[in-house]
């Protein structure tokens, strides 16, 4: 199973100034994605950010407002049916049958789509082992637990073995050991030479995609692959943990050379950007008020560093607005 | 039992019910359309009916027997076909729905004192054509017969019957009488059970029928709330029906204001119960629907509304009393028509109001249920 | 082509498992039909007879009581009560006991027997205006014969001849229907208002459920158009209840004796048109419907009255406003009346029927046009 052929470095999604307003609100506002074939990217954001909207606009689901998008070089709204055999698209609601059962509905989209009785019943019959529903193959859909209907639907977009796939929050609201294996299939996927773009609010799989792009309040804030993202946060990450993390983050705060200070669960991450040893600077610090905690380095994971970008963007809008 | 959050449902509900405009425009606007449009149809009155003359003696004694027929406001002549086999594509096809056959010879066999045969052919696949069409028939050709004896100056003394027929209470039998204000009960019933049959049903899909009885709200206090600005818009709809089967039809009301008006409101309690009981019993929307006609269909045929109970086996005429709107139809109708009062229709009012009262009472036993699980 | 007709064979699969996953949705279309109609065809009529009559004797002579005979000798008038007070009579009319009285007042005997005509006063309870009407047109007609009767013995005792004077005598033939059946004419008309109502409300719920449920933007996705979409739908139910109207007919010929005189083919062509337009009504429906309670709610408005009021089931529609009229059209259900009525009784078939299958036809593929086009709006583009 491999991908129809796209030269390395053409566009999968080349998409311009897309916007899309519902009503007052202003969903989507001037979005540029360039995303290469057999990239993993990886669109992240809070609740209502818009990446919704944007997986649909290229679904060809949602008709953008302004602005352009193609798919593998067809325009999603005068090329639609050029762009939607080669596409799959996962939507955040359960998009099932629920009194259909798992064989039943992978047989009925794939029908739909145009996969012949032969192939259909080789490729479900993969596809349902390898994402381990094969005990499930007679359950109605509406009794598969959260995680399975995820792959259910991940299944049955790939049954006409689509060149791009279009996730929107497919792991949302599903366990983590879930969560794994949903991943293992997309690396899968990205082996056999497939796109993915993956709309999640999961920070931690933001790790996992080639290239990713924070998307808020409609607009692309920052994009780039995890590396260079986290290349853009100047400094060194410590993390330190001791008894009552919350009375320690002031005394940190005021620490020379300390950027940001950012309570993680029960652990305080602090960043660094300054010369001399951090370690010995935060200790001592800690010691001075009579506390004592264990310091160390740690990498810069994308929930931080998107947090500090998050936050260095909004003191510069305040002072640009001041 | 706390007023506060009964108001509290109450406001809810409004709120709900305002943002929804489809919905009161449902409750308001259709209901008076669909008066006035089925207004013209179940007041149509059996007269005019077309027919058909085929005048094979063509004397003047069979124009005269024309004339008497078309004169009568029953019969209009549209067709006169030369036979009478042209009268098979004519009835076939339901062009005219009477023919009347004057066989040749027909004024010679007068003249010589014998009795005459004259063909009379009704569409029998309206029963309720061919049974008045008949009737006039055969009054007209009486009327006839009676008027050329005294032409010919044969006044009869003799003994007879004079039969003084007189029709009580609808002397004109327009059917507009008791249709309308049937219909109006109709309607009214139609719609308060299509909309509260959906109305706690949604909420049990949505899941906010769970969030709410995890509150101390009490069943009864739901119910109230609920039912309050349902009541209160179906009572504009009851008094804008039956303003406009009043005012636009010109049924002549004979009767007691307050009673249709307390006959009504029974009625109306009833209708909203009964669709709230559906939407509490039913799972899904769907359910409810399918409840709803099941209750409807019967309620249309067996009432008395259409079809006379009258006419039906006396097996089945006990089983109309289980319908409420047979008893409402008997209060609206003796109150148009008969100008019938409190006292004479006290037994009516008093069954609306145990099946309002039954009603809700299961529908209380019904939320509870509902609680507990 | 052949792709769009597998597509559509796909959804069609697809909606029979939905339907043998409900057998409660089964039994509500295919079952209970039928025991509505059988249990309505029983029980409706407008057949009068044993009308509730009072009797009020205020002569009570033998000449009276002879003269009531007829009355109780009726088929007609069932005589319930014997009163001696006009108050019995208001009483009996406000309790609907009685729907005519026939009040005779004293010296009845005497002037017949004088040679004059004797008043009786007969009082009919207009309430019900066709029983009223067929209580008037017979008991004119009771008088009349007792009238004519009365003079010839008078004339034989008198020794006159009366048989100078000529009379018209009515020969009445009732045509489709000599025994004047009601329910031969209610129940090809029954059949047609409760499958109106059972279909309207079925699709008018399948594809707004489609659209709650999430799963219309996976098939927006993929090729399958909107046209293929909806006669996919369509196809099962109007087999469903193809089937359905099928049994129907089956039951109203051999348990009520409904006399089939036409071509059964045109009945069939009829009925699959029939419920094709009316699941098409239901579509159009539900495509409108911003949500699906006001789809249910709609569809229970638009199909339940104008099933029962116009489409010529129960109330003539010749004589309504022109207006009226064309409104009528806008019903499938009023071109199925007149062919099962056609068919059932007037011994109709093709020839005579084809303008209401061409109606219904276009209907149908109206519908559908409309759905298509309206669903293909409404996708959230």
């Amino acid at each position: 199973m491999t991908a129809t052929t796209t030269p390395q470095g053409t566009g999968a999604i080349r998409a311009h100034a897309l916007r899309r307003t519902f009503g007052e609100v202003v969903a989507v506002a001037e979005v540029d994605l360039d995303i290469p074939a057999g990239a993993v990217f990886g669109l992240l954001g809070p609740d209502g950010a818009g990446k919704s909207t944007l997986i649909r606009m290229l679904a060809t689901v949602l008709r953008p407002d302004s602005g352009t998008a193609e798919v593998f070089g067809h325009s999603v709204t005068a090329e639609r049916d050029q762009v939607t055999p080669r596409i799959g698209y996962m939507s955040q609601r359960f998009s099932m049958y629920p009194d259909l059962s798992v064989a039943e509905n992978l047989e009925f989209f794939a029908t739909v789509r145009g996969v012949g009785r032969a192939d259909r019943r080789t490729r479900a019959k993969a596809l349902v082992e390898s994402m381990g529903l094969d005990e499930f193959t007679t359950r109605q859909a509406q009794f598969l637990s959260g995680g399975m209907k995820q792959k259910l639907m991940l299944a049955t977009t790939l049954m006409h073995e689509p060149d791009l796939l279009l996730l929107d929050e497919p792991t949302t609201g599903v366990d983590p050991v879930s969560r794994r294996e949903f991943w293992r299939i997309l690396a899968g996927l990205h082996r056999e030479g497939r796109t993915v773009l993956v709309a999640t609010p999961y920070m931690d799989e933001a790790e996992r995609c080639t290239q990713v792009a924070f998307l808020d309040r409609g607009r692309i804030q920052r994009s780039g692959s995890p590396d260079e993202i986290k290349g853009q946060v100047p400094g060194q990450l410590l993390e330190v943990s001791l008894p009552e993390p919350r009375a320690a983050m002031a005394i940190l705060a005021d620490v020379p050379g300390v950027t940001s200070v950012h309570l993680l669960g029960d652990v305080v991450r602090v960043l660094w950007d300054a010369d001399g040893d951090p370690e010995a600077a935060l200790t001592s610090a800690l010691a001075a008020a009579g506390r004592s905690g264990r310091v160390r380095k740690v990498a810069p994971d994308m929930e931080t560093v998107f947090a500090y970008l998050a936050e260095a963007s909004g003191a510069a809008d305040e002072e640009q607005a001041s | 039992m706390s007023a506060r959050r009964i108001r509290l449902l109450i406001w809810k509900e409004f709120t709900q019910l305002r943002r929804d405009p489809l919905l009161i425009r449902l409750l308001l606007v259709m209901p008076v359309l669909q008066l006035i449009l089925f207004g013209y149809v179940v007041a149509v009155d059996i007269r005019n009916l077309a027919t058909a003359v085929v005048d094979l003696d063509q004397t003047s004694t069979s124009r005269k027997l024309e004339a008497a027929f078309s004169g009568s406001g029953y019969f209009t002549i549209t067709q006169t076909p030369a036979t009478e086999d042209d009268l098979r594509p004519l009835l076939d096809r339901g062009t005219v729905k009477v023919a009347l056959v004057i066989p040749e010879g027909t004024q010679d066999r007068l003249n010589r004192g014998e009795t005459a045969p004259i063909g009379i052919i009704v569409d029998g696949s309206d029963s309720q054509i061919s049974a008045v069409g008949s009737g006039y028939a055969s009054q007209i050709i009486a009327q006839f017969n009676a008027d050329r004896m005294t032409e010919q100056g044969v006044s009869v003394t003799a003994p007879g019957i004079d039969a003084q027929v007189r029709v009580m209470f609808n002397p004109t039998l327009d059917p507009v009488n008791t249709m309308i204000p049937g219909l109006i009960a109709a309607i009214m019933m139609i719609s308060l059970m299509a909309i509260m049959s959906q109305a706690v049903v949604k909420e049990r899909e949505s899941g906010t029928l769970e969030q709410m009885f995890v509150t101390p709200i009490h069943a009864t206090e739901y119910l109230i709330g609920k039912l309050t600005p349902y009541a209160a818009l179906a009572t504009a709809q009851m008094l804008l029906v039956a303003a406009g089967g009043l005012f636009w039809f010109r049924v002549p009301f004979n009767g007691n204001f307050w009673v249709v008006l307390v006959g009504l409101a029974l009625f109306m309690l009833t209708c909203i119960g009964l669709g709230l009981l559906v939407s509490l019993v039913s799972r899904t929307r769907h359910q409810a629907q399918q409840a709803v006609m099941f209750i409807m269909i019967p309620t249309m045929v067996l009432s008395g509304f259409i079809f006379p109970i009258q006419s039906m086996p006396a097996i089945i005429q006990p089983l109309t009393n289980l319908i409420p709107l047979t008893w409402a139809l008997e209060v609206l109708r003796g109150a148009f028509v008969k100008g019938s009062g409190f006292a004479a229709l006290a037994v009516p009012m008093i069954v609306l109001a145990g099946f309002a009262v039954v009603i809700f009472g299961a529908s209380i036993v019904a939320t509870r249920r509902r609680i507990a699980e | 082509m052949r792709n769009a007709l597998v597509r559509i064979g796909a959804i069609v699969r697809k909606e029979f498992r939905h339907l043998a996953r409900d057998p409660r949705m089964l039994l509500a279309v295919v079952i209970t039909p039928v025991i509505q109609l059988l249990l309505f065809a029983y029980a409706i009529s407008f057949d009068v007879e044993n009308v509730p009559t009072i009797v009020i004797d205020l002569d009570q002579t033998q000449t009276s009581r002879t003269y009531l005979e007829r009355y109780e000798a009726s088929t007609f008038f069932d005589v319930v009560a014997h009163g001696s007070t006009m108050a019995q009579v208001d009483a009996a009319f406000d309790a609907n006991s009685a729907r005519v009285a026939v009040v005779i007042p004293a010296g009845f005997a005497r002037t017949l027997a004088s040679g004059e005509a004797a008043q009786v006063a007969v009082l009919i309870d207009g309430s019900e205006p066709t029983a009223a009407k067929v209580s008037q047109a017979y008991s004119v007609a009771l008088n009349q014969l007792y009238s004519q009767q009365l003079t010839r013995q008078w004339a034989d005792q008198q020794g006159l001849d009366l048989s100078s004077l000529g009379t018209l005598e009515p020969r009445i033939r009732t045509w489709y229907n000599p025994e004047r059946k009601s329910s031969d004419f209610l129940i090809p008309g029954l059949m047609v208002v409760i499958l109106a109502i059972v279909t309207v409300q079925q699709t008018a719920v399948t594809l707004v459920r489609e659209r709650d449920q999430g799963t219309q933007e996976q098939l927006e996705v993929s090729p399958m158009r909107q046209i293929e979409l909806m006669i996919g739908k369509l196809l099962p139910w109007t087999l469903i209840a193809f089937a359905d109207m099928a049994l129907i007919t089956g039951l109203g010929r051999t348990i009520f004796g409904v006399p089939l005189r036409g071509d059964f083919w045109t009945l069939a062509l009829g009925s699959a048109l029939f419920v094709f337009a009316s699941l098409g009504m239901g579509l159009v429906i539900s495509a409108i419907a911003p949500s699906l309670d006001t789809a249910n709610i709609l569809a229970m408005l638009i199909a339940f009255l104008p099933a029962f009021l116009l489409s010529g089931f129960a109330f003539a529609l010749d004589q309504i406003p022109v207006f009226l009229q064309w409104v009528s059209y806008l019903f499938p259900a009023r071109f199925m009346v007149t062919i099962s009525r056609g068919v059932f009784l007037k011994g109709a078939g093709f020839m005579e029927l084809w303008p209401e299958l061409v109606a219904l036809t276009v209907y149908a593929l109206v519908m559908l046009v409309i759905s298509s086009v309206l669903y293909g709006r409404r996708s959230a583009r």
